[in-house]
């Protein structure tokens, strides 16, 4: 004989049974019947994907974000939706957090201001401005360089875990790019004090028949992958994102970089 | 001397169960202590309706295994592996009637094993799995699709959609351009061979047949491209301005219902002008003209160059009496508006 299960098992079961799936299973399920989609927008279910500590990190969000009145009123389900289209700009300004929508896991961007860049402070080098569509304050514009050298750093501490993460650096370049297509430059991501890390020599900017490795964000702007690295229990120490040019003889211009963006393994 | 607790289940038989396997049921334990129920057959304690007689036996093997502090870990492991080794309908039971006995350690074993079966599924399976029937209407089926998962289908769907739009947009603004563009070269078959001939000669180089000079690069190549992207903007313009705003309805009725096929012998002509157009119209706004000038053999842009030179002239200053003679062909005799000399009907 066939039995609808939902009328053996109590919504609540349902939910119960869903929450212990995933988030991209959960929305998948809505489309299965009525009581399968009443089910699957319990708060309990996302509530429980969202980070456990989510509510502390939006709490040390930068006060100039009406983020913070936004997210204290929402439920568990509109937040964990909210976090993963809007991230929120924390601490200080200098980095945004937000959610990766299949998995729930933590993303992170580090602002140009939070990196580490050679000759940032000299003006004859770089120049920092506002640009709209940055999600970020500031943005540091390449005017020349010979020694370029970008680095970010990462506590694993506040990465989820057991997640591999993958860094990109989000940048744009402007009319006036020169030397990234002369020079190839040097990407790289080491985790901790004793890991060597791997490194990439790749063109930024190639010219034809070369392979492109950077591709357009949603967002507007270039990404190019650093690296990756795998996080088992956020106790490895830092990890070390960078992309440097250091041999002295090229000269570079035209390089807008907004930030190093860490999200989880085949995420968007 | 073992003690036994007696239970009752929804049809109404009576059993006894000894008292520590029991008590390991929350439920059970609170009827018990709180109201002091079960300790003979006239006080039997009622479960639950989710627990027949069938259930009740399977919770109480599980109570009897996992009641015993005596076992490992891995032993506890192995007994739940094995137990949970049964149809879906009965998990789903089993899930509910543990549920009510407020056994948490069951209901989450049950439900994992649920979770499991359910996990990476599609909707349709889902819904044979558990014998649903497909019930949402059109429209609730349609809504996850705004609360945008990841789910590479829906995504795959939405993006689909959007293409779809933009390629019905984009053909019916090629169209137009199209067929005026092969409308002016047919009308001017008597008169000027040279530009016919121009067309077929872009044509069969399209089509491969390369005898003429390899790539000559010219550097006045990117103002032209430019210069190009001008011409045809203005030459939409063009249109929007001749036809005013309910009159611009005639003149593309009349393109359209034109036949295609009698008035324009060089309709291949006009497709493969636009497919040329797409290639070197990208939707990609941040390129440079010198990004796109890369994509195209410089030989044949000269050549287009060259054809949309001569079209924008003849536009710019034949506009009026061309349009007459292209209405006069129309096989459609529709009563168009136009300001055929620019100063009004």
């Amino acid at each position: 004989m066939r039995t609808d299960i939902t009328n053996i098992l109590p919504e609540e079961c349902i939910s119960y049974i869903l929450s212990l799936t995933s988030p991209t299973d959960v929305c998948r399920s809505k489309l299965v019947s009525p009581v399968f989609r009443s089910a699957a927008d319990s708060d309990t279910i996302w509530g429980k994907f969202l980070p456990s500590d989510c509510y502390d990190i939006i709490s040390n969000a930068s006060s100039s974000s009406s983020s913070k009145l936004l997210t204290s009123s929402m439920s568990k389900t509109q937040l964990y939706f909210h976090l993963c289209k809007n991230p929120i700009i924390i601490d200080n300004g200098t980095m945004s957090f937000g959610l990766d929508k299949a998995t729930g896991k933590k993303c992170y961007m580090l602002g140009a201001r939070r990196l580490s860049i050679a000759w940032a402070n000299t003006p004859r080098y770089w120049r920092w401005k506002r640009v709209p569509e940055s999600r970020f304050s500031e943005v540091a514009e390449l005017k020349e360089v010979w020694w370029l050298d970008v680095k970010g750093t990462i506590e694993t501490k506040i990465l989820s875990p057991n997640t591999t993460y993958v860094a990109y650096l989000v940048y744009k370049f402007s009319s006036s790019r020169y030397g990234f297509e002369k020079k190839p430059v040097d990407l790289h991501v080491e985790l901790g004090e004793s890991d060597a890390g791997r490194t990439f020599r790749i063109f930024l900017d190639p010219s034809a028949n070369i392979p492109q490795f950077s591709r357009e964000r949603e967002d507007g702007w270039m990404e190019v992958k650093l690296g990756e690295f795998f996080n088992e229990h956020g106790d490895d120490g830092k990890a070390t994102c960078s992309l440097r040019e250091v041999d002295n003889y090229t000269l570079k211009k035209g390089l807008i970089i907004e930030g190093i963006d860490i999200r989880p393994k085949d995420s968007r | 001397m073992k003690s036994y607790i007696w239970l009752q289940t929804v049809d109404g038989s009576i059993q006894q169960v000894e008292q520590e396997i029991a008590m390991f049921c929350p439920m059970i334990c609170h009827e018990v202590i709180q109201k002091g129920m079960g300790s003979s057959k006239n006080y039997a304690i009622s479960l639950p309706q989710q627990v027949n007689p069938a259930m009740l036996s399977l919770i109480l093997d599980y109570c009897r295994f996992h009641q015993l502090p005596g076992r490992s870990n891995k032993e506890r492991k192995s007994f739940d592996e094995k137990f949970i080794r049964m149809d879906t309908k009965r998990l789903c039971e089993l899930t509910s009637a543990a549920d009510s006995l407020q056994l948490k350690p069951l209901v989450d074993l049950t439900s994992r094993a649920l979770a499991r079966i359910i996990e990476g599924k599609a909707p349709e399976e889902i819904r044979e799995i558990f014998h649903l029937p497909d019930d949402l209407t059109e429209e609730e089926k349609l809504e996850p699709l705004k609360n945008a998962t990841d789910d590479p289908r829906i995504r795959l769907l939405n993006r689909l959609y959007a293409k779809k739009r933009k390629e019905l947009k984009e053909r019916e603004k090629l169209k137009v351009t199209g067929l005026l563009i092969s409308m002016f070269q047919n009308v001017e078959v008597d008169e000027e061979l040279v530009d016919d001939r121009s067309v077929d000669d872009l044509l069969s180089f399209i089509n491969g047949d390369d005898g003429d000079s390899k790539g000559i690069k010219t550097s006045k190549s990117k103002k032209k491209n430019r210069r190009r992207k001008d011409l045809l903007k203005s030459t939409s313009a063009h249109e929007a301005t001749k036809n005013h705003n309910k009159e611009s309805n005639g003149l593309n009725s009349v393109c359209r219902s034109a036949e295609v096929g009698q008035i324009l012998p060089g309709v291949g002509a006009t497709t493969n002008l636009q497919d040329v157009e797409d290639d070197i119209f990208p939707n990609k706004n941040e390129f440079d003209d010198g990004d796109i000038d890369d994509e195209i053999d410089p030989t044949l842009k000269e050549k287009i160059d060259r054809e949309v030179e001569d079209f924008a002239r003849r536009l710019n200053s034949d506009w009026p009496e061309r349009m007459q003679e292209i209405l006069s062909l129309g096989q459609e005799k529709k009563p168009v508006h136009l300001s055929l000399n620019g100063k009004g009907s």
